[in-house]
């Protein structure tokens, strides 16, 4: 099982791709990614879940732990997802009104 | 399908096999693909708790996943661990909760996802998940012979 995390710099913003399946076992690479990233003073993300196969609960504990860190710094995390299945449990869990969620990048850019 | 029973090393390492090995299952009853990306999520949530109640417990034995189609077209999975247990949220508990706590939804998921839940607290926790499998939804439509009648065929 394999997660991707690859980030760029896209303007004043930090797009962090994540690819894969994020569960209990891969969710700490991805926190430590937004770790490192906050730490570096990037604190716009966009984490770019177009290619994510798979996300739990799990996963959106480390989203919510990964934007009240940007939120500290009056930064901000958004995220790009157009996959029903997975926007189904942001939903669920009431958590679409909580993150910025855009259908694709260009759209997360360009917003805010 | 008689029931499956898969013991699972006690290893968030594991996790996937549990969603594969199950959902494998699931498909082969006839599950559509959409109900099988919600028993997926499922499954892993609470193979995810059980995993994780037998970590901080420091146990070591495997936890147990039991699972197969029952007669009335309904796909049961049961995950048990043998852990301290816990006291399961409702869903009452969660109006208005905190989003900046990290954790607990994994509870809601299940119970948003599945046709119906129990938790059992009895010598660890014991959650039996059960999906129904609508038959109709993957079936290619049936070949006309003379005797369809029009009237009555899904679209």
């Amino acid at each position: 099982m394999e997660l991707t995390l690859n980030h760029r710099n896209e303007g004043d913003k930090t797009v962090l791709e994540v690819g894969g399946e994020v569960d209990v076992y891969t969710a700490p690479k991805l926190r430590e990614k937004l770790v490192e990233l906050v730490g570096e003073g990037l604190y716009d993300v966009v984490v770019d879940m177009t290619k994510v196969e798979f996300l739990d609960s799990t996963g959106l504990g480390v989203l919510v732990g990964g934007l009240k860190r940007v939120r500290s710094h009056d930064g901000s995390l958004a995220l790009v997802c157009n996959q029903e299945r997975i926007l189904k449990i942001f939903r669920i869990t009431g958590l679409t009104k909580v993150f910025p969620i855009y259908d694709t990048l260009d759209e997360a850019l360009q917003d805010g | 399908m008689a029931a499956v029973e898969l013991c699972l090393p006690a290893d968030v390492a594991y996790v996937w096999l549990a969603r594969l090995v199950v959902c494998a299952a699931a498909r082969q009853s006839g599950m559509s693909d959409e109900r099988v990306e919600d028993l997926r999520i499922a499954v892993s949530e609470a193979t995810t708790n059980a995993v994780t109640a037998h970590r901080r417990a420091g146990l070591d034995q495997p936890v147990v996943l039991r699972f197969g189609a029952t007669e009335d077209h309904t796909f049961e999975v049961t995950v048990v661990d043998s852990g301290p247990g816990f006291e399961p949220v409702t869903r009452a508990s969660m109006n208005g909760r905190d989003w900046t706590i990290e954790g607990g939804l994994g509870v809601t998921i299940i119970r948003e996802l599945a046709d119906d839940v129990r938790f059992l607290q009895a010598d660890g926790m014991r959650v039996s998940m059960r999906f129904a499998v609508d038959l109709d939804a993957n079936r290619p439509e049936p070949a006309l012979d003379g005797q369809a009648d029009l009237s009555t065929r899904r679209g």
